[in-house]
């Protein structure tokens, strides 16, 4: 396998923790990723059936204000598309493939995939974040949730992973 | 001017902000390798825990930086929105997040990474995150008690705890010196393992 | 096992960073022109307040507190939010006090079923959206104050040509408020008892 010439991660971590810092410091919030999709997801339903949207408890919270596409962290999700590509180009690491073990077929690591996402969407949705809005953001501001969060989800990842072991042979 | 400085977050400004700060984040994500499913599944098959080692990293930098620019009254902190706690469904939701990361191998902020970096595994687990977002928000009804439960709002470790905030930090910040001196005893041990087994072939 | 002189100056930082930081007091006070002011962040999910009030979980009757403090309800907190000299005057048996300005400081266990209550009502709904805000879910208030109390659990009234059902309704009340002290009456004919009505209600606001 060829060898990945990746940062220190320590190095890279702390810059990751100044990003944070910068969020909290310029905007007086954190960082996120699951609110964009639940954002997004409030917005195309409203747009195929607005009335119904409207009556979901949980869509309303991100139609209400300026509505569901002026959202902080749907900008702030395309800058982070927008960067990994950038940091990936110049580093040279872009590359057309699905990630998996040497054995494993092609269209069982994309069903997976998409599989373990979804079911991220359901935990996303019932902790009302993910790991970068709850896990940095409020590991960082001490928030008892987010450390409780944290724990789960590492928890459940153990838990899980030997299941799919073979995907990565 | 306080910091936080913009106030709104739906202004043009702060919407291009937003973007700004999401391109840092994007470029931190990348260059710490968390872009790669094989990488971050290495965590919790215990190969490669950089997972571990760049999150706390950034929690342990992103929490003192907080609290010092804080005392020295450049930061707010009441003005910093502090994520609220609901004890059931953060721990119910956070078990299967992470049982749904072990499976996709990405994480929400990761496989829009990935994606950009061109990893069809990527994209999958971003179309798998929104449909499983956009079905549960449709569903959310009969979940509705279980979603609204045990609620502490913005409760921290300090105030649950009752013990000073600087304390607190300093045992996060011991558990993570500890953590990373473990970590990097299992990377290298395993390393050393593989360049025996390497040194050793015919 | 060596590491890289960069992770040690940057993990040793951390390290310093941490050792320091109970030395340094609580990082939430005022960062310009300190006065000292106490602040209590509380964060308003408007959407979820206001489906609390149109769902009417937002307030409980003098009747219902009532009932509640009889049956020894646990982990009831009664809390008359006007001034000390009110609070003197009159209070709700059990009731304790907690002016308006300390709501926000003020802790209550999760437990707790709080009911707020003022003189009109105005001043615990406010009270209610702070207490809210702050993070406690089982908060209530009684929507027209003490005079609701007054009227409703300490002199009931009821017209002697009103319905049997408003009839059995009244003996429990009468029952209710005669355990608290209070003095149920039965009014001559409907119409006096319509005008009774329409003076409380005059006392009340919404």
């Amino acid at each position: 396998m060829r060898a990945r010439p990746y940062s220190d991660p320590y190095v890279t971590g702390a810059c990751l923790g100044l990003v944070l810092l910068a969020a909290f410091v310029i905007t007086g919030r954190g960082l996120g990723a699951s609110g964009a999709f639940a954002t997004t997801a409030a917005g195309l339903t409203h747009a195929i059936a607005p009335s119904a949207a409207d009556a979901n408890p949980y869509f309303a919270r991100y139609l209400g204000g300026d509505g569901p596409w002026r959202d902080w962290l749907l900008f702030e999700i395309a800058g982070v598309t927008l960067g990994g590509f950038a940091s990936a180009w110049a580093a040279g690491r872009l590359r057309a493939e699905v990630e998996r073990g040497a054995s494993a077929p092609r269209r069982a690591r994309l069903a997976l995939a998409f599989g373990g996402g979804a079911v991220m969407g359901l935990g996303a949705v019932l902790a009302r974040g993910c790991t970068s809005g709850i896990a940095l953001t409020g590991g960082a501001l001490l928030s008892v949730g987010a450390w409780l969060f944290m724990l789960a989800a590492f928890a459940g990842a153990y838990l899980a992973a030997p299941v799919w072991r073979r995907m990565w042979r | 001017m306080t910091a936080p400085w913009v106030e709104t977050d739906t202004t043009a400004g702060a919407l291009a902000t937003a973007a700004a700060i999401g391109v840092a984040f994007g470029v931190a994500l990348e260059r710490a390798g968390l872009g790669s499913a094989r990488k971050l599944v290495g965590q919790f098959y215990g190969t490669d825990l950089t997972v571990f080692k760049v999150m706390f990293s950034a929690i342990l930098f992103a929490m003192l930086g907080a609290f010092y620019l804080a005392q020295l009254g450049v930061l707010d902190l009441s003005y910093v929105a502090v994520p609220e706690t609901w004890l059931v469904p953060q721990l119910v939701g956070g078990l299967v997040f992470g049982a749904g990361m072990a499976t996709a191998g990405l994480c929400p902020g990761t496989s829009c990474v990935a994606a950009a970096s061109g990893r069809g595994d990527g994209l999958a687990v971003l179309l798998g995150m929104f449909t499983g977002v956009l079905v549960t928000g449709l569903v959310i009804e009969p979940l509705r008690g279980l979603y609204e439960s045990a609620a502490r709002g913005p409760l921290t470790l300090p105030g649950w705890l009752d013990l000073p905030y600087g304390l607190v930090m300093l045992a996060v910040v011991a558990i993570g010196l500890a953590g990373f001196h473990l970590a990097e005893r299992v990377d290298s041990a395993r390393a050393a393992r593989a360049a025996r087994a390497a040194g050793g072939a015919p | 096992m060596r590491w890289p002189s960069r992770r040690r100056w940057l993990l040793g930082s951390a390290a310093l960073a941490g050792a320091l930081a109970p030395f340094a007091g609580s990082p939430y006070r005022r960062a310009s022109s300190g006065h000292g002011a106490q602040r209590a962040a509380g964060a308003v999910d408007v959407a979820e307040l206001a489906r609390a009030v149109a769902d009417e979980e937002d307030h409980v009757s003098a009747v219902e507190l009532a009932a509640w403090i009889r049956a020894g309800e646990p982990r009831l907190r009664v809390v008359d939010v006007r001034t000390a000299s009110e609070f003197a005057a009159y209070h709700i048996p059990g009731a304790e006090h907690i002016p308006l300005e300390r709501v926000a400081t003020a802790r209550f266990a999760d437990d707790e079923t709080v009911v707020l209550y003022s003189e009109l009502g105005v001043h615990a709904g406010q009270a209610w959206v702070f207490v809210r805000a702050l993070g406690h879910r089982r908060a209530y208030f009684l929507r027209n104050g003490l005079h609701e109390w007054l009227d409703d659990v300490m002199s009931p009234t009821i017209a002697e040509d009103a319905p049997a059902e408003a009839q059995a309704a009244f003996e429990r009340v009468a029952e209710l408020s005669q355990w608290f002290g209070g003095t149920p009456r039965r009014l001559g004919r409907s119409a006096d008892a319509a005008a009774e009505q329409a003076l409380r209600a005059r006392r009340r606001g919404c």
